[in-house]
């Protein structure tokens, strides 16, 4: 007897599951390093927006704050290593976060076809999470060789290595630099309110209650911490901070 | 009611589709999409034309069989309904209809509205299926299980694997899906008996053809089944648990 259908049928037949590896590194470990490290720095970002806020109890508090962070853990871990250790961790984290993010926006994009699709959830956050982290990455990177290095234009032509509170006015009363934090910061609160959330479920949190308690928790860090940095450029560009 | 139906037509997987456009006059509020699609075939056979090929049924909402794109969201407009139960009476009156098969790169279209949705099949035949030797049926009271699980297991285990979970994800993700099938199997006496072996050899097989979840959250309305958003944390936590714990339980 023979088929009729065999060799002409177009519809594939099922195979059996892949016996090669799936995709390297897998997709559910990158997950898992974006919600380990994006965690990391949301709770860096929590510490230096509290230590930011020094700034309103003047220039001898603040810069007394920024020396400390320098020689934090002194005299148990001697000079400025514990912040040579802090910096590498965040580096490293910070190129695990990117090239994670890069990875599974490459997939996604791929698995979804040529195909557009149709938007109901109002979640602008989630679709453009690869465009707001592009925007903080580069402002992060700026952030760094303006106010860390000191490099020249980024930084305020009266910049002083040292001198925290008397560079970050300077740098603030630059009209076009304000609004730029001011930007970046509004794009930090999508980015970082979607990060928040989406970390219960790449970490695989199912409890109800624990969900519900994160989202509230991560809310209320994610408005503060935009909203204390938001205030200190407006700070100085209002004049309340000279 | 008189709508404009604009249908995906393509003759073969490797064939280039396009859309059609076709006029029904007679259209009933209480047709479901499905009907609508009866409809439409009856009037092309009429004409002498070929039909428009398309998957159902039972068409009472539990096989999991049909599933199309009605302007863009997978069943039709109405969250949480598959296609069986969508009515044309969510629709405008002369209205343009615009049905299209599921769409994703993990669903390649076999023809017109009709897709491979295999790719569901395999991630089941990589573990969601138990693999003990359960015997045959026990005592009632011979395995306890609690009603929280009972019911919870249950509620994961209502997917009828429809696909339209991957056909609303931008990303092209089977996360809700094979988290449904993961949580439901670990709660349960028997399924928990592979549930490390179980998460690793799903998630593999889910990371072959489908993408990665960016918790858009689109998948939890298109679910006729209505699976809760739940089931995405549970492909991470059964995913992690066999990192770390490397049986086969």
């Amino acid at each position: 007897m023979t088929s009729l259908t065999q060799d002409t049928d177009p519809i594939p037949r099922a195979e059996r599951p892949a016996a090669n590896p799936p995709p390297f590194p897998p997709t559910w470990a990158l997950k898992v390093t974006m919600a380990v490290t994006g965690m990391a720095f949301a709770a860096f970002l929590a510490f230096h927006m509290a230590g930011n806020l020094k700034v309103y109890l003047g220039a001898e508090d603040f810069d007394h704050y920024a020396d400390w962070l320098r020689t934090l853990l002194n005299p148990l871990v001697p000079g400025e290593v514990f912040l040579w250790i802090f910096r590498v961790v965040l580096g490293l984290s910070f190129v695990a976060h990117v090239g994670s993010g890069a990875i599974l926006w490459y997939r996604a994009r791929k698995a979804r076809g040529p195909h557009a699709r149709k938007i109901l959830v109002n979640r602008i956050s989630a679709r453009t999470m690869i465009w707001t982290g592009l925007i903080l990455g580069s402002f992060v990177t700026f952030h760094v060789l303006e106010l860390t290095v000191g490099m020249r234009p980024m930084a305020s032509d009266a910049f002083v290595q040292g001198s925290a509170y008397a560079n970050l006015v300077h740098s603030f009363s630059r009209p076009a630099v304000a609004f730029f934090y001011g930007l970046t910061m509004a794009l930090l609160a999508f980015h970082l309110s979607h990060g928040l959330l989406s970390v219960v479920n790449d970490l695989g949190a199912t409890g109800r209650r624990f969900r519900a308690v994160w989202f509230a928790i991560a809310g209320i860090v994610a408005v503060l911490i935009v909203l204390g940095n938001l205030s200190i450029p407006i700070a100085v560009q209002t004049g309340i901070l000279t | 009611m008189r709508l404009i139906l604009e249908v995906w037509r393509q003759e073969s997987p490797t064939a280039e589709g396009r859309f059609t456009v076709h006029e029904i006059t007679d259209a009933r509020e209480e047709m479901s999409i499905l009907e609508l699609l009866d409809r439409l075939n009856h009037q092309l056979v009429d004409n002498g034309e070929e039909p428009v090929a398309f998957e159902s049924d039972c068409r009472e909402g539990i096989c999991g069989t049909c599933g199309v794109d009605v302007n863009g969201v997978p069943h039709g407009p109405r969250d949480n309904a598959p296609a069986c139960f969508q009515h044309i009476r969510a629709l405008r009156d002369g209205a343009t209809v615009r049905i299209e098969p599921l769409r994703a790169l993990g669903f390649p279209v076999i023809r017109d509205l009709i897709v491979d949705r295999t790719g569901l099949d395999r991630i089941i035949q990589a573990g969601g299926t138990v693999a003990v030797d359960a015997g045959t049926a026990p005592d009632a009271d011979a395995l306890l299980v609690t009603h929280a699980d009972a019911e919870s297991a249950l509620d994961f285990a209502a997917c009828i694997g429809c696909g339209a979970c991957v056909s609303a994800c931008p990303n092209g993700s089977a996360h809700l899906f094979t988290g449904a099938k993961l949580a439901h199997l670990a709660l349960v006496p028997h399924g928990k008996k592979e549930r490390g072996r179980r998460a690793r050899a799903m998630v593999a097989q889910m990371e072959h053809e489908f993408g990665p979840c960016s918790q858009i959250r689109e998948c939890v309305l298109a679910c006729p089944a209505s699976i809760p958003i739940t089931a995405i944390a549970a492909v991470n936590k059964e995913r992690l648990r066999a990192a770390f714990w490397t049986r086969d339980n």
